[in-house]
């Protein structure tokens, strides 16, 4: 019965936390010699399926096999010694070390078996091997802050490749490379499938995965749903098992009413970053996109609009008088909202519930004299859960324990509750999944439809042209040009991008 | 940025911690036992201890006594040209000591009082 | 799991399997093993001597309780934003020894006066010297961005000099300041009515009024929800228009303030003050707010989980000194119930496997 190519069995893990059951007997199988798939929205479990693997989690119940022998790895430091290893989404190095001593930490070669001394030659040796092996072209020295992600993450593999590993897990690994690197690293995953490794490939990204994969596993709610061959599977035969209906359009339909411009901004500079000469306007009721490489100064721009960034010199009218934004709290009054790029790092109140996280920047609205009022302030968080539709069990619950787009809507209603005309948005969508962007465009849209403006910073090109009206393209700190999003292309908005780069 | 990486994110004085939860539940309970031991040598040995300062009187042997007691009486010491005049709970001789009624509820040291049998010599 | 309502939680307990239910229990002792020391502490005290829950002894645990709660209170607030206050003691200190000079028959201190100022003036300067000192550590946390371990041990030394400096005045030459007042006296420790003969103070009265203020404080005003905001994610709260450094040191302010309180309460209270005056508060304090569910990790606290902290610290120390246990052996208790309250509270917001 026990099929000889088979590499990796899991079946019927289940594991509950409390108040949910994160996985439910869910199977998975890894043949030598090809690369799996493992697809699903966030929060459908691929995570915690693989977190059980790596015995980060206890697994409730089922079974684990590793070339027909079960096993249950307690640390993933003991799954790494059977040959099972994981790539990650965030790279876990020391910076500061160069390749090598990352890639032997805590398993220095020593110079003999009497000398309990490091050797950094047989380190050297050893890394050049692995490294000539995948072709990778990096030099064992170098310092590994002096590098690029996407050769630290080569590193990485190149680490699990040298612990003989038979099973390689890479979670998306494809979030922070550039094309070029992409093609790297697909040469180097067929490699490793030629040598009959079982790769299991976790990413959103459903071009990449009908390119690399043999097999995909597509989960949802923590279940099971189906495992197919790639060469059977359409991109929204994949979405349609993913989200459980069909999704027609990617893009609600735009029906907003681009009205004057209300807010101008001038010759803005920042202070502390590249940041210079930017002078746009935004319309009422308009959505305005802001396209640009990392580091083109796209974010710095919204920082400085709302204020949590220093300006050097710039002005800012809004219905045309001069504003100084100089704190979040002044923006605020302004009648200016700013989501931010970094969900957990700048956004959310983890251990905070969905009501405080909700209405925090609205406050002063739900007193009832000097004292804020429970009513109030319940109202408020229902009108941010019903508009959003927000799926939370209560207003009590702790915004951590939501998904990226629930969390990301919480923060939505927070800032619509200060009532803003100016909405400024840095990445809206990012990390959530596609039923859930969804959603989103349709808020953002509704928003435009009300009146206001918002000003979209986003990296997804199809997005900016699905979404908005007009897109400025940023450049090296420098504004490169604007585009009509209904006429231009993602060519156009590329070349400009390019421009001072 | 999956459903589980919310839970690791501990702040405040916390930032940084990498200890497994059964490593913490083994700390805990041993501190715990730990606790009880303390507990059970601290009720074992249990006693205050009352010192007597003369200051600069003939020494009083410390007393080891239980919460309630009242001090037992002994004979006051002696002091060349001085009479004793009473014990005191603190070295400024402020608070006075009555070894009738006042019983003892923590460890301390009484301080003697002495008054000069005759101050016109000098 | 906190917020999670208690009927849900019993549901979901009682459809999970035998292994689960184990692995509850296990987490609900290791998670409450403090409480249940401390409670089976008492029951054997309670056997031992059962007179320790005798009304007088009672009463006393309820008094001593009061006593230190304005200053756990006070601390709460700067655990709740990451924090911490070790500086709390010396102000406690310094508000008792500036009472204890004013408000005396004998002006040690003073030579030059004659007659005490009014009681209200008095407590009213020693709630504006506690701010005073709260604000600079407030304002070294908030705009040096310096953790407030360093700040506040730097306060606390000076605040100690201080207090020394103060005591050498006048002709008093740093010793106990004693010979207080009888209005100042009754003000604070008059008592409120008595319980089957035991005399209640009515500085029990004004903790409750404290505690009352400090839950509105923190539940019902901007000013509350800011602090858990800049508690549980700075950066975030500064984004959403929180005036993160003024929340900071009002934090601070309003801590110091609590010290203060509690100095002036203890000048009355034990009818003396020295340079020793709230000595080792802080730790009680700190102790108190991690045994009732502050939390180091920021963002976590309520005002009922610091009474009862406070309220189980009084009931262990006055057990064990009731066993005639010796005071050098309660420090080393009451650092172990530190370490083990903080390990437990760690483990609550630990990854859970």
């Amino acid at each position: 019965m026990e099929n000889s190519d088979v590499l990796l069995r899991m079946e019927g893990i289940s594991k509950s936390f409390p108040g949910v059951k994160a996985l439910d007997d869910v199977s998975l199988t890894v043949k030598a010699g090809t690369v799996h798939a493992l697809m699903g929205e966030n929060g459908a479990g691929k995570s915690t399926l693989m977190k059980c693997l790596f015995g980060v989690y206890a697994k409730d119940e089922g079974h684990i096999y590793l070339e027909g022998n079960e096993v249950d790895f307690k640390t993933s430091k003991e799954a790494l010694e059977n040959g099972v290893a994981m790539v990650h989404q965030e790279l876990n190095q020391a910076l500061k070390r160069n390749v090598m001593d990352n890639m032997w930490l805590g398993r220095f070669p020593k110079i003999s078996k009497y000398i309990p001394l490091t050797s950094e030659s047989k380190m050297y040796d050893a890394t050049k091997k692995v490294f000539d092996d995948l072709e990778i072209d990096v030099d064992p020295k170098r310092i590994m802050s002096t590098m690029p992600v996407s050769q630290r993450q080569m590193v990485e593999i190149a680490k699990a490749v040298s612990f003989n590993s038979k099973v390689i897990v890479f979670d998306e690994p494809t979030s922070s490379l550039t094309e070029e690197e992409v093609e790297h690293l697909f040469k180097i995953i067929n490699m490793l499938r030629d040598r009959g490794c079982g790769i299991i490939y976790i990413s959103h990204k459903m071009e990449e995965i009908l390119r690399i994969s043999d097999e995909v596993t597509i989960m949802r709610d923590g279940k099971w749903i189906a495992t197919r061959p790639a060469s059977e599977l359409t991109m929204n035969e994949i979405i349609r098992l993913m989200v459980g209906r069909e999704l027609t359009n990617r893009y609600p339909e735009k029906d907003n009413v681009v009205g004057e411009p209300i807010l101008e901004v001038k010759n803005l500079t920042a202070m502390y970053s590249k940041l210079r000469d930017v002078s746009f306007s935004a319309k009422k009721g308009e959505v305005l996109g802001v396209a640009g490489l990392d580091g083109s100064g796209r974010t710095e721009l919204l920082e400085n609009i709302f204020g949590i960034a220093t300006r050097k010199e710039g002005e800012i009218y809004l219905h045309g008088n001069r504003i100084k934004n100089r704190s979040a709290k002044e923006s605020l009054a302004n009648k200016f909202a700013m989501l931010t790029e970094e969900r957990r790092a700048t956004g959310i109140f983890a251990i905070r519930d969905i009501q405080a996280n909700t209405t925090i920047s609205s406050l002063p609205r739900y007193k009832n004299g000097p004292f804020l009022s429970e009513k109030k302030l319940t109202d408020a968080t229902k009108w941010g859960i019903d508009a959003m539709r927000t799926k939370t069990p209560s207003q009590k619950t702790q915004i951590r324990s939501l998904s990226g787009g629930n969390q990301q809507k919480v923060i939505l209603a927070r800032w619509l509750l200060t009532e803003p005309e100016i909405l400024l948005l840095d990445e809206p969508t990012r990390g959530i999944d596609v039923g859930a962007k969804y959603e989103i465009y349709q808020l953002i849209l509704n928003l435009a439809k009300e009146g206001k403006s918002v000003i979209m910073v986003s990296s997804e090109m199809p997005e900016l042209l699905g979404v908005c009206d007009r897109i400025l393209v940023m450049s090296g700190g420098r504004l490169a040009g604007e585009v009509d999003a209904k006429t231009t292309t993602q060519e156009e908005i590329m070349t400009l991008a390019a421009k001072y780069a | 940025m999956d459903e589980n990486n919310k839970t690791k994110e501990l702040r405040g004085l916390y930032k940084h911690i990498k200890i497994s939860v059964s490593a913490l539940n083994k700390i805990i309970i041993g501190l715990c036992a730990l606790l009880i031991i303390v507990l059970v040598m601290a009720v074992s040995n249990r006693g205050f201890t009352v010192t007597f300062d003369s200051t600069g009187g003939t020494a009083a042997a410390p007393q080891k006594l239980m919460y309630g007691d009242l001090i037992e009486e002994f004979d006051p010491p002696t002091r060349e040209g001085y009479t004793f005049a009473g014990w005191y709970l603190d070295e400024n001789l402020t608070i006075p000591w009555d070894m009738n009624n006042d019983t003892v509820t923590s460890s301390m040291t009484l301080y003697a009082e002495w008054s000069e049998n005759n101050p016109s010599a000098e | 799991m906190s917020n999670q309502p208690e009927k849900a939680k019993a549901e979901s307990f009682k459809s999970l399997s035998t292994k689960d239910k184990e692995r509850k229990i296990a987490d609900l002792l290791l998670n409450n093993a403090m409480y249940i020391i401390i409670l089976l502490a008492i029951i054997y005290i309670a056997i031992q001597r059962p007179a320790f829950l005798g009304l007088s002894s009672i009463v006393n645990v309820i008094s001593l309780t009061a006593a230190k709660l304005p200053i756990a209170l006070g601390i709460g607030g700067c655990i709740v934003l990451t924090g911490t206050d070790i500086s709390a003691g010396r102000v406690v200190g310094l508000s008792a020894c500036i009472s204890a000079s004013l408000l005396t028959t004998v002006f040690k201190v003073f030579p030059n006066m004659t007659s005490a100022p009014p009681i209200i003036a008095v407590l009213l300067l020693v709630m504006v010297v506690g701010a005073a000192i709260g604000f600079v550590n407030g304002f070294s946390v908030a705009e040096f961005k310096l953790h407030p371990f360093i700040v506040t041990l730097s306060t606390q030394l000076i605040t100690y000099g201080i207090i020394l400096m103060y005591l050498m005045h006048g002709t008093n030459n740093g010793q106990t300041l004693s010979g207080l007042t009888q209005s100042y006296r009754d003000f604070v420790t008059k008592t409120l009515f008595t319980v089957g003969g035991v005399a209640i103070p009515r500085y029990v009265l004004y903790a409750i009024i404290l505690t009352i203020f400090m839950w509105i404080v923190w539940n019902k005003t901007t000013f509350g929800k800011n602090m858990f905001a800049v508690g549980s994610n700075e950066e975030a709260a500064n984004v959403s228009g929180v005036n993160v450094s003024k929340t900071i040191i009002m934090v601070f302010m309003l801590a110091g303030i609590m010290y203060a309180i509690t100095g002036f309460f203890d000048g009355a209270r034990i009818a003396s003050a020295n340079a020793n005056t709230g000595l080792n508060y802080e730790c009680d304090a700190i102790a108190a707010c991690v045994i009732g569910g502050v939390s180091f990790v920021g963002g976590i606290g309520r005002i009922s989980g610091i009474v009862i902290g406070v309220l189980l610290l009084q009931i262990i120390f006055a057990g064990l000194n009731f066993l005639s246990v010796d005071a050098n052996m309660l420090y080393i208790i009451k650092g172990l119930i530190i370490l083990i309250a903080c390990a437990i509270d760690m483990r609550k917001y630990l990854v859970r496997k």
